[in-house]
Formats: structure tokens, C-alpha cells, sequence
């Protein structure tokens, strides 16, 4: 916990700094370097959105705004206004004069169109809930695109984030690629052109990459950075060590072990952390077949949430990497989550009577029924996490087996066959909880097969309606008052159990200033960071 | 002798195609036993995707094909040397595996190398001191040294020689971020290499040990010696040349059978130390379930076996020139 | 060592999962050797953790010996086709690499003690099989099988009552170092993560050690120590039996 305090205070006075001096005190100049495993599979996000390809492209890439905060409050990017109808049905963007692609070529409206219509919306793993309302781009001239929606989309201004929306040039793909719609191994994917503030300088495959300025970027004065470098290291501990030793100025996304994270966490000459994923929304839980027996009843549901000691689970088998949950909204979203809610309260005798009361007696082993766990095979922590559930589970009489899984295993007994009692669980909310939290609890995606769907077979009425409700006021009090209402319902019924906020870790040297920015920090463009 | 030598490789060659196509077909039997397939695994990863992407994936990797089409599929492409897709980082198992096998290679001769010849040394030294305490000395520690796990003794060594005395690198195979000569290059890796070619070589060194131990003083009871000896040469020449090469066939032998088995080692070894080898792929694959990239390193390992097994072949008849391959 | 690993439970009844202390205890204080990363008993660990190891070590070289002395019988003593089916896959499964296809099969069935056992057993049965074969060919001729035949007993009798107790011997001793290859395969596989997660065993606890290496060695040290001396307990009782049975060696 004191990480988190002492990085918070560290963020928010890097930020401060960074509005109150002035330029003079910003270094121009130098290299950052930063480590990450495994190494990026290609330099776009339309390839796979996977971290280390987010990492890495979202410098070379643009999109039309860019963020500030938290909040992920929209600033110009390569639109320099926009304007919204008041039916929330157009948006109009002004484009930037006078920018240009890495290889010298003007920016356009055109490759606005091409990219989100064509790249975008049918190839980005997110595309279409971004762009699936969108029924018309106009471009009346070269610098001014529309924006022409079926129905208001409220989080649509948060859509144009370099990693989600990435504006491509249209001249970088060639006519057989763009004929066959083939997209994803186009030679783009290894060779970028982009317009944002670094270009690709060279990739070794299984070694490194470097990007370099790119001096016809469009902000004056920026980047400070002359270079930004990746080193791939594949050994958590070998990261560990380079961080430590200086080697490697920057671990982003929690490339570092969690225990080496704390360990480092604590020297004098780095920082850890775990500001600045606000935008994501990682949120973890354990998912519960609500077809299974004792698992419907609402009581069992909630007496396995109020037997298990979130803070401990933190604490002890995470190394403080993240924050027990309050419900299905992250409590860094300062949009909206509820802020009245409390973490989920931990109270073993409370579990016990409401199971007594429930009618599950003890049997003479002490045992009220018995369980199958099941666990996300990401790794070392989740089987220690699945450890810990299941001895909180036994001291209110719920025994736990625990089975392991590949990746296809369980992907198929969950979602497929949804033949599970309760497994671990982690996804993300992203920008806006209509993207992230109503998949997973509305009925309608109750669907076999699909992944990291409402496995639970969850159905409500009431929440159903509000989320539709949700997806189509404007964000706004109104809005959050909708979100509130749910956070609520989700809150009682615990169709999951939400267990922790688990968070990115970022491990920084202290040389390393301006990287929390805003709630993507990791994936924004690094173009007012600097060393000293 | 010659051509004979010829005739005999391509002949081993020949017979290695049923043996690689046997390991393809339990590939793919192992393959299509494992739950899930590749289209729910990259489903999956990203998040979002809707039935209908799952189910045009399925259609891209012909999964949606008769099983025997899609086995004959498969061994069309692995005889192309073709493994696939490694699901997890999105690049061809043939190209991840071939980046990495040249670092586990380094590893495995080093440690092979390292324990004939200290196997062969103490076994040599115990068998000419029979019953003194040198020899049971080599014996007790050859026995000891024999129950220990090799990836718990790697770590007893980091913890040594790292952590306390700080004399050795704990991990990796250079360092890296660090402008070196050609030769620093060739010094920092063979620095790295230290610990774990010692963990890996250490097994087979008792193994060895013991083995010649036996096997000279099996010949040291054949008539030649006997003869060499009354023949006045002294023991140091009988021991070292004419004991020697004779006791060395039953260790070479055993070399060669236990490749498979160091290659086993290795990803224990290359796990402990983070040796950027193929034991190190096994272990994220493992880690990652990712199953392709598992079968694919399962594939060339077996390969590798096989081929060193003809070596052992050739070097056993360079050391007893009485064979003669027919 | 066994007779500890089977009464070990009654007498020290604690529950190698339950997170009893603080995590990282060095040994010497409540918890007599100390609690691992989670605060668990180390002592429980390592009494529950030895009863795991010895059973899938003693299950799986049992089983591999039956299939073994089952195949390597038939080869031998039919010899022809069947012989040379029988051998083609020996040789197919020492080709490959046998911890890894372990690594393999326990990932993909899913690590259970079961699956554990089995992935085990299917690795080392080749080797009892080719003694066995070996063993079979020398006594199929002897005039004492020759005698049966005559008498018109049937192969099955033959094989189980004539020339099965002259070949067990020399497998039985095989057989017996096969439980320790299989501990030491069964620690390595649990210290890759390929445990069954509801039991604790040797292997696991040296994994789980292995991220606080540097600050709580004494962690990973112990339950290695307990692996060193029981399979070198088993190997010497290995080579006594092997004493004791071989009668190449007794003549001499």
C-alpha cells in the first residue's frame, strides 16, 4: 500500500509539475529504455491489440484526439476542434493543417476514412463496438471529416485513442492488400508509417527495437526524447535485475514479477506505480455458474464473497499489486464509479450464519457441500490465488477441489460447455463500462461459445434495461446515475464475486519524468516525456 | 571401409523417416486430445470476439475440415518442416525453435563435455586406487551427487555463488545494454555458462564416474593388460592408453542413449538459470499452454536425439576400429 | 522415510494449505522449519509433500513395470512379427526426450496424481520392457521351457509359472531404481508448475521457494534435502537387492 501512496503523491506532482514550470526545466534529449516479454508480434494494433504491439505503436501511431487525466478528458490530437449535433448523431472533426506521414506525405481526410472504415472498425478486436453505430464517414474536404451515428454512442469521443483507433495511411498499403482485404499481414504491420512523434528506426526480431525522432512532428519542440528503445528480456528476473541496475530505465504493464515489483518498488532510485491504467479498468473476479446447485442461491453467493479476505489476497499473494474490489467498476474511474461504495466486506462469522440460516448444515467433517474451482492459467499467482480461495472457502464449511487447466481447456469447460462451478477471472472495463461491464452481465450475451461472455447464465430483467439505458444517455449525471443503480444490483446479487482491482505495475528509474499522463499512460505517446 | 561408413549413414537416414512421421502422427493425436482448439485460444485473446469470428478463425485454420483431412493436412506441412503457428506470440514454431536451439546446444555440449571428462578422470583415478579411500570418496560422492534433483542443485549454487559471494552471474547468457568487444562477448557468455553447464554436467559426471569405474576394472582383469604389463610398461601408459580406450565404449554408449534424457535436463536447467534456450521455451509455452509451440519443440527434440545417436554410432567405431558397419 | 510419510499426517495434523503464520518465517520459531511465501507450514508441507512423491514414484514404476514386463515378455518369447512391433515402439519412446513428452502429457490431460502417475509410467516403461525381452530370449530355449512344451502346457502358463521367476530378479532391481528417476521426475514436473494443485509435494515447494531465493534460501533448501536422501535411500536399496539377486554377481 505505501507503493501506491507514495507513487500517487509522485504522480500527481509530476503532473503538477508539468503544468506549473515552465519548458526550460523539461531536458530535450536522451533515450529511454524500456523492457518488455514477449517481444511485439508487429507495429500496429490492427494486427493484434495484444500489450507489448500496444506498447510500442502507440508512439508511432496517431488518432484523431488525445487524453488528459484520469477521466481520459479529450484534448486536440490530429482533429484540432470537433464539434457535436445536438442530437449526439454528428461529429464533426477539423483536421490539422500541414501534418505529415513519417515518409513525407501529407495527412489527409481520406486516410481518416479509409482507416476507420476500412482497417479499423472490421479488423481492430474492438472495432466494431466502437464504430458498429457508425453509419456514414463524410469527408466535404480535405481537412474535415463527419461522423454520422444510427444511435448516440456515449463514450464515442473516447474512441480515438492511438492504440484503438489508429489512423493509417492510405498510401502504405497496396492495392492488393487493400483488394483482398488483407490487412492484418499487410507490410505496413513490420514497416510503420505513421505521423506520430517516433518512427521505427530499426527492429532486431528477438532483441530489441528503436524508435527515433521524428522531426517533422507536428507539436513544436516535441518529442523530448531523442530515441525510445526496447530491450526484449524474457527472464522476469533478468528485468528485475536490469531495472535495478540501471540498465533499463522503464518495466511498463507489470512486466516485472509482483514480489521483485515490491522489492524495487522500495529503493531509493526507482518508482512503482500503478497510476495511470484508468482508462483500462483491470478488474478481476471469481465467475460463478449460476446454473449450479447451491451457486443460484444468492446466499451462497454471498456468503463466498464475505469469506474471503480480499486485503490478505492482496497483500500476501499479489505483493500489493492492486486494491480489493468494491464492484464491477474500478474505483480509479472517476467518471463512474459510485465513490460511496466501500470495498466487499470480509466477515467469516456473517458467511457462516447466512449459510446456517440458508439451510446448508455442516456435515460431521465439518464439510456444508462440496466445489470445483477452476483458475485463468496466466501464470504462478493465479494458482497461489486459487490456493488461498480455497482454504478461505473451508473455514465456512464450502469444500474446494481445484483443477487445472490450459488455456483451450478452459476457455471450452467455461464458456463452451459452461460446465464449472467457479473459476478466477480478469478482464478489463476500458474507457467506458458500456464496452467492458455489460458484456459480461447482460442476458442477451448468454451465448455458448463465446468468449468471455456472460458464462453465468445471469439473467435480469431490471439490469438489462439499464444497461440499454446506459448505452444511450449522454455521459453525463444522468448517466451515472444509471451506472450507480447498477453498481448496486451487481454489488447484491454478485452473479461474480468480485474480488480485486489487480492493477498494472509500472516500474520506473527516477531519471524517467512525465509518464503518467493520463488513464492509458503506458500507450499514449510519450512525446513530453524526458530524462534528466 | 569407406563407402561402407556412406552407405551405413544414409542407410541410418532412411530409417529416421518412419520414426519421424511416428512422432508427427502422435503430435497430432496429442493435438486433437488436448481441449479447446487454436480458434478458441486467439478467440479468446482478444477479448471481444463474437461467435461468428471464432467460427471464421475455425475456417481460416481448416479445423472445420474431416479429421483425417486434417491430418493428412498436418503431415503434409510437418514434412515441409512446417510446425505451425505458435498461438501464443504469433510467429512459426520453426523460427522460434531455431532461434533458440543454437543457446541450448551451447549448453548441452558444454555440460557433455565437462562430465565425460571429469567422469572419466575420477573414474580412471578410482578404479586405479580400488578400495583406498580416493576411491571411496568418488564412489560416495558419485552416489550422492546421483539422488540430487539438477534444478534444486542449481539453485543451491546461484545461492552460493550469486547471492552470497557474488562471484557469478545468477542467470541470462550475456549481459545486456553493455558495448563489449568480440572478445568480452565470448568472455561474458562463457561466464554465464558456468553455473548451468556445471548443474547439468554434474548428474552425468557421477553417472560416468561410476560407469568407468567399473568398466576399467573389467578390463583391467582382461588378458591384453596382463600382457602389457609383463611386457614392463609402466602403469600410468597401460591405464591411460591401452585401459582407457577400451573401458571408454560402454560410456560413449551410455552418452549417447542419455541424449534425450540431458535434453530433459536442460529445460529444467535453462528454466533455473533463464538460458535463453529451447528449455526456456518449453517453460513459457508451458506457462502460456501454448500447445503448437510444445509439440513443435517435442518434434525437434526427438529429431536431435536421433541424430546424435548416429554420431555416437560413427565415434564408436572411430574408438574400436573391430566394428565395421555393415 | 516411508513409515514417516504414512504416519505423518496423524502425527503432525496440520494442513500444508492452511496459511498459518506470516509469510516468510525463517525455521525456528512457532512453525518449527518455518512458513513458505503464503505463511504456510513448511513441516506439514514437507510430511504431506514426501507422501505424495513416494506414492506416484512406488504407483508409477509399478506400472510401469507390469506394462513393461507384460510387453517385453511377449516380444520375447513369441519373438518374430510381434517381437518386432513390440521393439520398433521401444525404440520409438527412448527416442524421444522423456521428460519432455511428460512435460507434454501432463499438460495437456491436465495434471492430476492420476494423469501425473500415468505421464510417469508411459515415459519408463521402455527400459523394463527391453530387460525383460532380453530376459525371455535366454530362457525360451532352455531345456526346461522345451520340457513344458513337450507336455503340451500352454504358452500363457509357461510365460507365468516357468520363466517368469527366473527372469523377475534382474527387473525387480531395475525396477526399484525406477521409483527414484520417477520422484526426481515427479519433483521436476511439480517444480515447473505441473503439480495437481490440491496436493503439496517436494517439487511444488521448491517452486514456489524460487521467487524469494534470494532472501529465504533455507525455503528451497529443505524439501530438496528430503528429495537427495530418499531417492538415495532407494538407490541403495537398489543396489542391495541387486547384491542379493543377481547371481552373476554372488558367483563371484
Amino acid at each position: 500500500m505505501t507503493i501506491r501512496t507514495v507513487s500517487r503523491a509522485f504522480a500527481i506532482a509530476v503532473i503538477a509539475l508539468g503544468a506549473a514550470l515552465p519548458a526550460a526545466a523539461q531536458k530535450k534529449g536522451g533515450t529511454l529504455t524500456y523492457t518488455f516479454h514477449p517481444e511485439p508480434t508487429a507495429m500496429s494494433t490492427i494486427s493484434t491489440t495484444a500489450v507489448p504491439v500496444s506498447l510500442v505503436a502507440s508512439k508511432i501511431y496517431e488518432s484523431l484526439l488525445e487524453y488528459e487525466g484520469p477521466g481520459m478528458k479529450p484534448l486536440p490530437g490530429l482533429a484540432e476542434s470537433w464539434t457535436v449535433s445536438k442530437d449526439n448523431l454528428a461529429y464533426t472533426f477539423k483536421l490539422r493543417k500541414g501534418v505529415t506521414w513519417h515518409d513525407g506525405k501529407p495527412f489527409t481526410s481520406a486516410d481518416v476514412k479509409f482507416s476507420i472504415e476500412k482497417v479499423v472498425t472490421p479488423f481492430h478486436s474492438r472495432g466494431k463496438t466502437y464504430f458498429g453505430q457508425v453509419s456514414a464517414i463524410e469527408t466535404p474536404d480535405a481537412h474535415t471529416v463527419v461522423f454520422r451515428l444510427k444511435s448516440p454512442v456515449p463514450y464515442f469521443l473516447r474512441d480515438f485513442q492511438a492504440s484503438e483507433s489508429p489512423i493509417m495511411p492510405m498510401h502504405g498499403f497496396t492495392a492488393d492488400e487493400i483488394k483482398e482485404g488483407k490487412f492484418r499481414s499487410a507490410k505496413i504491420m513490420q514497416a510503420p508509417v505513421g505521423t506520430g512523434p517516433f518512427k521505427l528506426k530499426e527492429w532486431k526480431k528477438g532483441s530489441h527495437v528503436i524508435l527515433e525522432r521524428h522531426p517533422g512532428y507536428w507539436k513544436a519542440g516535441k518529442p523530448y526524447l531523442d530515441q525510445v528503445v526496447l530491450r526484449v528480456i524474457p527472464d522476469g528476473a533478468a528485468r528485475a535485475i536490469a531495472i535495478e541496475k540501471g540498465e533499463v530505465d522503464l518495466a511498463p504493464m507489470s512486466a516485472l514479477p509482483p514480489a521483485e515489483a515490491q522489492r524495487l518498488g522500495k529503493l531509493p532510485a526507482i518508482t512503482a506505480s500503478q497510476d495511470g491504467n484508468e482508462g483500462l479498468g483491470p478488474i478481476m473476479w471469481l465467475e460463478v455458474n449460476n446454473r449450479s446447485k447451491p451457486l443460484a442461491d444468492v446466499a451462497v453467493r454471498q456468503a463466498i464473497s464475505l469469506a474471503i479476505d480480499r486485503k490478505r489476497l492482496v497483500d500476501v499473494i499479489w505483493y500489493g499489486q492492486g486494491k480489493p474490489a468494491s464492484g464491477p467498476i474500478v474505483s480509479g474511474n472517476p467518471n463512474h464509479f459510485d465513490r460511496k461504495l466501500k470495498p466487499l466486506e470480509y466477515n467469516v462469522d456473517k458467511a457462516n450464519k447466512l449459510l446456517d440460516a440458508a439451510g446448508y448444515k455442516r456435515g460431521k467433517d465439518g464439510v456444508r457441500f462440496k466445489l470445483t474451482q477452476n483458475f485463468l492459467p496466466y501464470g504462478e499467482e493465479w494458482v497461489r490465488q486459487a490456493e488461498f480461495i480455497k482454504q478461505e472457502l473451508r473455514k465456512v464449511g464450502i469444500a474446494v477441489e481445484t483443477q487445472s487447466l490450459d488455456m483451450g481447456g478452459w476457455l471450452k469447460r467455461i464458456y463452451t460447455d459452461w460446465n464449472y462451478d467457479f473459476t478466477s477471472n480478469f478482464t478489463h472495463n476500458y474507457p467506458d463500462p458500456t464496452i467492458g461491464v455489460q458484456r459480461a452481465f447482460i442476458s442477451t450475451n448468454i451465448k455458448r461459445g463465446a468468449t468471455f461472455s456472460n458464462s453465468m447464465d445471469y439473467a435480469n430483467e431490471k439490469l438489462d434495461a439499464l444497461f440499454v439505458k446506459a448505452a444511450q444517455t449522454a455521459d453525463g449525471p444522468a448517466r451515472n446515475k444509471v451506472w450507480e443503480e447498477i453498481q448496486a444490483i451487481l454489488r447484491n446479487d454478485l452473479p461474480v464475486i468480485f474480488l480485486m482491482e489487480i492493477s498494472y505495475t509500472h516500474v520506473w528509474n527516477k531519471r524517467v519524468h512525465g509518464l503518467i499522463t493520463n488513464g492509458v499512460s503506458m500507450y499514449s505517446n510519450w512525446d513530453s516525456v524526458w530524462v534528466d | 571401409m569407406r563407402g561402407g561408413t556412406v552407405r551405413f549413414v544414409l542407410r541410418r537416414l532412411a530409417q529416421l523417416v518412419p520414426v519421424v512421421l511416428a512422432i508427427a502422427a502422435l503430435n497430432f493425436a496429442l493435438a486433437k486430445l488436448a481441449p479447446g482448439d487454436a480458434a478458441d485460444i486467439l478467440a479468446g485473446q482478444m477479448g471481444h470476439a463474437t461467435l461468428e469470428f471464432t467460427e471464421q478463425l475455425r475456417r481460416e485454420f481448416g479445423l472445420d475440415l474431416p479429421i483425417l483431412e486434417q491430418f493428412l493436412a498436418y503431415m503434409g506441412r510437418t514434412a515441409r518442416l512446417d510446425l505451425g503457428i505458435s498461438l501464443i506470440q504469433q510467429q512459426p514454431v520453426a523460427e522460434l525453435i531455431a532461434d533458440r536451439l543454437p543457446a541450448t546446444l551451447l549448453l548441452m555440449v558444454t555440460a557433455l563435455v565437462l562430465a565425460i571428462a571429469t567422469g572419466v578422470a575420477l573414474g580412471v583415478a578410482a578404479a586405479r586406487r580400488q578400495g583406498t579411500w580416493v576411491d571411496n570418496l568418488i564412489s560416495v560422492s558419485a552416489l550422492l551427487v546421483y539422488a540430487t534433483p539438477a534444478f534444486w542443485l542449481g539453485l543451491m549454487l546461484i545461492v552460493f555463488f550469486s547471492i552470497r559471494l557474488d562471484l557469478l552471474p545468477s542467470g541470462g547468457m550475456m549481459r545486456i545494454g553493455v558495448a563489449q568487444t568480440a572478445l568480452g562477448q565470448v568472455l561474458d557468455v562463457a561466464r554465464h555458462l558456468i553455473l548451468p553447464a556445471a548443474t547439468l554436467g554434474l548428474f552425468y559426471a557421477a553417472v560416468y564416474a561410476r560407469l568407468m569405474r567399473a568398466s576399467m576394472l573389467e578390463v583391467y582383469g582382461l588378458d591384453f593388460i596382463t600382457t602389457a604389463r609383463a611386457k614392463g610398461l609402466s602403469e600410468g601408459t597401460i591405464a591411460w592408453t591401452h585401459a582407457l580406450r577400451n573401458a571408454l565404449l560402454p560410456v560413449v554408449t551410455l552418452a549417447g542413449m542419455q541424449v534425450g534424457h540431458l535434453l530433459g535436463g536442460s529445460v529444467l536447467i535453462e528454466t533455473v538459470f533463464g538460458w535463453p534456450g529451447l528449455g526456456r521455451l518449453v517453460f513459457d509455452a508451458l506457462v502460456q499452454r501454448d500447445l503448437n509451440l510444445l509439440l513443435g519443440i517435442l518434434f525437434v527434440s526427438s529429431i536431435v536425439v536421433v541424430l546424435v545417436n548416429l554420431a555416437v554410432d560413427l565415434v564408436y567405431g572411430f574408438l574400436d576400429p573391430r566394428i565395421t558397419h555393415k | 522415510m516411508v513409515a514417516l510419510a504414512i504416519a505423518g499426517p496423524l502425527l503432525y495434523p496440520v494442513d500444508p494449505f492452511d496459511m498459518v503464520g506470516q509469510p516468510s518465517v525463517p525455521p525456528g520459531g512457532e512453525q518449527v522449519l518455518g512458513t513458505d511465501v503464503a505463511g504456510r507450514d513448511m513441516l506439514a508441507g514437507l510430511i504431506h509433500g514426501g507422501r505424495v512423491s513416494l506414492l506416484i514414484g512406488f504407483m508409477a514404476s509399478l506400472a510401469a513395470t507390469l506394462v513393461g514386463l507384460v510387453l517385453g515378455a511377449v516380444a520375447g518369447y513369441y519373438g518374430g512379427r510381434i517381437d518386432d512391433l513390440i521393439m520398433r515402439t521401444t525404440e520409438f519412446f527412448l527416442t524421444i526426450p522423456s521428460f519432455v513428452l511428460a512435460v507434454v502429457l501432463v499438460a495437456i490431460f491436465s495434471p492430476t496424481i492420476l494423469h501425473i502417475t500415468v505421464a510417469i509410467a508411459v515415459v519408463s516403461w521402455p527400459s523394463v520392457a527391453r530387460l525383460a525381452r532380453a530376459e525371455f530370449l535366454a530362457h525360451r530355449d532352455r531345456e526346461y521351457v522345451q520340457g513344458c512344451r513337450a507336455i503340451g502346457m500352454p504358452d500363457r502358463e509357461i510365460i507365468l509359472l516357468q520363466i517368469l521367476p527366473n527372469a523377475l530378479p534382474p527387473v525387480i532391481v531395475v525396477s526399484s531404481l525406477m521409483v527414484a528417476t520417477a520422484i526426481l521426475t515427479e519433483s521436476g514436473l511439480s517444480f515447473l508448475g505441473l503439480g495437481d494443485p490440491n496436493q503439496v509435494s517436494w517439487g511444488y515447494m521448491i517452486g514456489v521457494a524460487r521467487s524469494v531465493l534470494r532472501t529465504a534460501w533455507w525455503m528451497a533448501a529443505i524439501p530438496g534435502a528430503m528429495i537427495v536422501v530418499t531417492v538415495l535411500a532407494i538407490n541403495l536399496v537398489g543396489e542391495g537387492l541387486n547384491d542379493a539377486l543377481n547371481p552373476r554377481l554372488k558367483q563371484r
